[in-house]
């Protein structure tokens, strides 16, 4: 992968890395502001009902007090100016437990925050939907188009006249996205101008939804983000939180900052809903798939819907003539739940790729050989071609470097004193695209010396796009590294996608290798000379001594890219421990393989895939936020109820790459790694453990307790 | 967080003399547990007085004639549990204090302070719900509700809540005396047996400690199975959580026959539950794997579930058979 002379395929260290430890990288909290003044939220304790009575005297009257604010005296809002998740205070109603209904404004945190605790409020409760096991027969058809029955053949006969068959249901629990940084935003008017500090995974869509949400334009609302602590898709859409700062900050012209707590994390910023999967697998006894039905029933907010696409993989990954992919839902008195990690991938080939293990158990033959024997020439789904899959080779080549002739086919067998050993397969998918993204390069001579800036409404997550965005313009610009400057995560810089669905690192790249192509093309032409090698921007700056050069480029994904499907693929392995006496998992061994196009930076790209897996080990193993139907509120409220892994939960990590050149989806070459790290990781883990164990948990996450 | 005043003294008469004047101060220590509290608005006082200060630290052997060792109250977890005198003769209590918390917390949480910790009930923790231990009187969510995690032994109608201590399983274990300061300036000793109190018509009460009372030290008793001990937790995760069954196992052995048994368990009950009744079976038994299971089996026979954590009792008696095997075993 790593060519001599270039910056593209080096495991370069994170540019901002020194920043980052040091503490000197700023995140929406570290702005200072001039005279700042703290906001905090106050919610709702029904889970659906109207307030009757908002007593907030005590709290104005509590010392540093500033203002309280509810839906008495907030501003009037545009409810659909493309924010989720309501709870803007605009009226008495309550739609879910934790339901923002006020904000106290204060001259310190700890004023505000203590004043909350002053405010009195009375409900007329209404009997809420909160129990989704007693709502799931009622389910029903989504709003949205994509989410339509989707069938080929007829998969109901198919699996009832099929040699051998697979018929569970497979559930996922709520998950919560709980990045670092809790979501935190500091607004600062000037005039009719607003500044908000915000960690914001896309940029241009946080100032348009602010903007329009506050009855604004959107060139008065700016958006600042160059670092974020992580978000993980719940800082893809925004919430109330952004623009009720700036609501805060204009009622008593200062500035305000906000910063949820962490319990306020499970009811303000969206979830992972719960999914009830159930998969139907018919094969002929040599293990061809005759019929696959993938059939989702979750839960969306009572007024708006957001579903994962569990169906996804589902529709991609095997050759079979029948197939039917549906999904139904249920309207709850919960927050809207909204995209997480690999959204419906990472759930959905938990339910798939553990019944293709139940199916491969069956026949007998080995989970690896199963999906071999099944392997798509082209989408099924379309009849495309694909623009790559290297599914066969990360199986293979994964299968060799884990030591998967190691495995013992009958689970159980395999045991250390008290611990079951067990190994696990499974694959995942995650689409590759290309959004509309622009970016502008500024070049700059003084003597011989030729300097470069990149300018990007992108955002970097933490994932690295600052690093692959300088190792891009230095190879394409012919300059080091060190020379090159790269900005991002601002509103004034040129509108870009943003890194949310995998598509950050294609986008971004591909814009700023197209604006070096240009510049470089435009330089030429202002040399008027023939060359007879091409030279880079930089050669031709100091050989036309030129001081300031500049252009943009307005980059799209090539035309012919969909008439191909194009996407990364993967495939998980996994080595298990369990303790036969106390239920206790270990991941000891986990490799990754993917097929994932060009890899920029193979150093950020391993952080990626590993940080996807140990997501998906917590998905597996411990992580669930629970709902008592009694109240609707989450009876996880923390840290210490929420298990996200550990250091010691995790064993030793790998992660490998094929490599795989493939321009249909993009110039570059790049398909994306953020998703798919987390795709397929669940079930490699679960059928380790049944692997392990010979018990098979269709209930994530495997705690101890269901091990016994 | 409400406002409240903080004081610090390193005079325990004093300290003891600013609480009783005070009906709403609460003593102050490595404040892990407390502000957490406080930042819930679970516990509301209006003074925090700190003890950090105060010269009970010291971990020494107790006066010649009373065989054991003392462990100040105002010492940290980190040095107990580190500590070459307990590592060797009580590796026990060192064990369960590593197998609690995080390393930072435990650098931060005294051995006092972790002995008061309140329980992890998330009702407990949510001002919105009912729960007696928190607001007498208003129910308890937990025994109709998200159960998982409570009580399979000695719980009430009024609460099913788990004492969360790791470090008092041990303790249980070594028959551990709780020496205190009383308001009076006279010391009073309490055994760990009696030191922690089942909920009863009273959940709000998690002790015996009486208002004003300063824990000074924890004493342990000399014993003849340090060598023969084992602490086992079994946890969602395997670090950073609290336990869903834990137990504490000393074992004396006279070759491979068993002298005395001494087994607590946490995570099951109001207080580190003793396994009186697996002990009595096990007394002059053979250290066998199927000795260890009936006495496990005719303990957890005892329990009394609730509707989420029936696992609990096979769990009781894995684990239970687990850390005596272990125990036996010998290091
Ligand atoms: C996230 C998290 C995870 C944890 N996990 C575990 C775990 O797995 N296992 C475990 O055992 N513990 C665990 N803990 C709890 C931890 O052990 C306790 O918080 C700690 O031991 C409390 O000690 P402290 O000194 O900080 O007490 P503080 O919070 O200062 O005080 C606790 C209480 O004791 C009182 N008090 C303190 N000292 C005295 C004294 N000398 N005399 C009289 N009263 C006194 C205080 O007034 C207060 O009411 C965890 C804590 C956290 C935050």
């Amino acid at each position: 992968m790593e060519e001599k002379n270039k910056a593209i395929g080096k495991g370069v260290s994170r540019i901002e890395g020194i920043l980052k430890i040091t503490g000197k990288a700023t995140y929406a909290t570290d702005y200072p502001a001039k005279n700042m003044a703290y906001a905090v939220l106050f919610k709702s304790t029904i889970a659906s009902g109207t307030i009757t009575s908002l007593d907030t005297s005590a709290a104005e009257k509590s010392q540093g007090v500033l203002a309280v604010i509810t839906h008495k005296n907030a501003p009037k809002l545009n409810l659909k100016g493309g924010l989720r998740g309501g709870a803007l205070l605009q009226s008495p109603e309550i739609l879910f437990h934790g339901q923002h209904i006020g904000i106290v404004v204060a001259q310190s945190f700890e004023q505000a925050t203590h004043a909350a605790h002053l405010i009195h409020v009375e409900y007329q409760k209404k009997e809420g939907k909160t129990d989704f096991d007693k709502l799931l027969p009622n389910a029903e058809m989504p709003k949205g188009k994509e989410l339509a029955d989707l069938v080929r053949g007829d998969a109901k006969a198919a699996f009832e006249n099929a040699a051998v068959r697979v018929e569970e249901i497979y559930e996922t629990p709520i998950e919560h996205h709980h990045p670092m940084e809790p979501h935190s935003t500091v607004a600062v008017w000037e005039g009719e101008q607003l500044t908000l500090y915000n960690g914001s995974q896309i940029i241009n869509g946080a100032q348009t939804a602010a903007a329009s949400t506050l009855n604004l334009k959107p060139e008065q609302v700016r958006i600042i983000s160059p670092f974020i602590g992580g978000g993980f898709g719940s800082k893809g859409g925004q919430w109330a939180n952004l623009v009720l700062t700036a609501v805060a900050a204009k009622m008593v012209n200062r500035p305000v900052k906000l910063a949820l707590t962490r319990q306020q994390m499970f009811n303000s910023v969206g979830l992972r809903q719960r999914n009830h999967q159930k998969i139907s697998l018919g094969a002929s006894k040599d293990g061809i798939l005759q019929s696959l039905s993938h059939q989702t029933t979750s839960h969306t907010a009572v007024d708006s819907e957001y579903l994962e696409p569990c169906g996804d993989c589902s529709k991609i990954m095997y050759e079979v003539p029948n197939s039917l992919i549906s999904y139904r839902v249920v309207p709850m008195n919960v927050i809207l739940p909204t995209y997480t990690r690999g959204p419906g991938k990472s759930t959905g080939s938990f339910a798939l790729e553990s019944a293709m293990d139940e199916l491969a158990y069956k026949l007998n033959i080995d989970p690896i050989e199963l999906r071999l024997k099944n392997e798509p020439k082209k989408d099924p789904s379309n009849g495309k071609p694909w623009s790559s899959r290297k599914v066969v080779e990360c199986l293979k080549e994964g299968a060799k470097a884990f030591g998967w002739d190691k495995r013992k086919a009958e689970p159980g067998t395999n045991k250390i004193g008290d611990d079951l050993v067990g190994y696990g397969v499974a694959c995942g998918t995650y689409p590759a695209r290309q959004r509309d993204s622009s970016a502008v390069i500024k070049l700059t001579k003084k003597g011989n010396n030729v300097n470069a800036t990149v300018e990007i409404a992108a955002s970097d997550l933490g994932t690295g796009t600052n690093t692959i965005l300088a190792q891009t313009a230095a190879d394409g610009l012919g300059l080091a590294m060190e020379n090159i400057t790269v900005k991002l995560g601002d509103s004034n810089l040129p509108p870009a996608a943003g890194s949310v669905g995998s598509v950050g690192a294609a986008s971004f790249a591909n814009a700023v290798n197209d604006a070096c192509t240009k510049i470089t093309d435009e330089l030429l032409a202002k040399s008027g000379k023939q060359f007879f090698v091409r030279p880079t921007a930089k050669d031709l700056m100091i050989s036309e001594n030129v001081s300031a050069f500049e252009t943009r480029a307005d980059a799209k994904a090539p035309t012919q890219a969909d008439q191909y499907s194009a996407h990364s693929f993967n495939a998980n392995f996994a080595e298990v421990r369990v303790n036969a006496l106390t239920g206790m998992v270990k991941v000891t061994r986990f490799l990754a393989v993917t097929g994932a196009g060009r890899i920029l930076n193979p150093k950020t790209a391993r952080s990626q895939i590993i940080g996807g897996n140990i997501w998906g080990i917590g998905m597996a193993l411990s992580e669930e936020s629970i709902i008592d139907p009694r109240w609707g509120n989450f009876a996880t409220r923390s840290f210490a109820d929420y298990h996200v892994p550990t250091n010691f939960d995790i064993g030793k990590l790998d992660a490998m790459f094929i490599n795989e050149e493939d321009k249909i989806p993009n110039k570059m070459g790049v398909k994306g790694i953020g998703e798919v790290g987390i795709v397929g990781v669940a079930a490699a883990v679960a059928n380790a453990v049944f692997n392990a164990t010979g018990k098979r948990i269709r209930h994530l996450p495997i705690t101890p307790d269901k091990l016994l | 967080m409400r406002p409240f005043k903080y004081t610090n003294t390193n005079s325990s008469s004093d300290a003891i003399n600013l609480l009783i004047k005070n009906p709403n101060a609460s003593y102050l220590a490595g404040g892990t547990n407390l502000i957490d509290l406080m930042k819930e608005d679970v516990e509301k006082p209006n003074e925090l007085i700190d003890l950090t200060r105060l010269a009970l630290t010291k971990i020494a052997l107790l006066p010649t004639g009373q065989n054991g060792i003392s462990i100040g109250a105002l010492g940290k977890n980190t040095e107990a549990a580190n500590h070459p005198m307990i590592r060797e003769q009580y590796p026990l209590l060192s064990k369960a204090i590593l197998a609690g918390a995080s390393a930072q917390i435990r650098n931060m949480a005294t051995n006092g302070g972790n002995l008061l910790q309140r329980t992890r009930c998330s009702y407990f923790y949510d001002t919105a719900m009912p729960c007696n231990k928190r607001n007498p009187g208003s129910g308890c969510a937990a025994k109709d509700g998200f159960n998982r995690m409570h009580a399979i032994f000695g719980w009430s109608e009024e609460c099913v809540a788990v004492y969360p201590s790791d470090m008092a399983v041990a303790l249980s274990a070594l028959d551990a005396n709780i020496k205190v300061i009383q308001p009076d300036g006279k010391f009073r000793s309490i055994s760990i047996h009696d030191f922690h109190r089942l909920p009863e018509q009273q959940p709000e009460l998690d002790n015996t400690l009486k208002r004003g009372e300063l824990i000074s030290s924890i004493e342990l008793p000399k014993n003849d199975f340090a060598n023969h001990s084992a602490y086992i937790k079994v946890r969602d995760r395997n670090s950073y959580a609290f336990a869903l069954v834990s137990v504490a196992a000393g074992v004396v052995l006279n070759g491979n026959r068993i002298v005395s048994a001494h087994i607590a368990m946490g995570g099951v009950a109001h207080k580190p539950w003793r396994a009186r009744k697996a002990e009595a079976l096990l007394k002059g038994k053979m250290a066998t794997v199927a000795n260890f299971e009936l006495a496990a089996q005719a303990e957890m026979e005892q329990a009394k579930p609730l509707a989420q954590n029936k696992f609990k009792v096979a769990m009781g008696k894995n684990t239970i058979v687990s850390a005596l095997s272990m125990a036996t075993k010998g290091t």
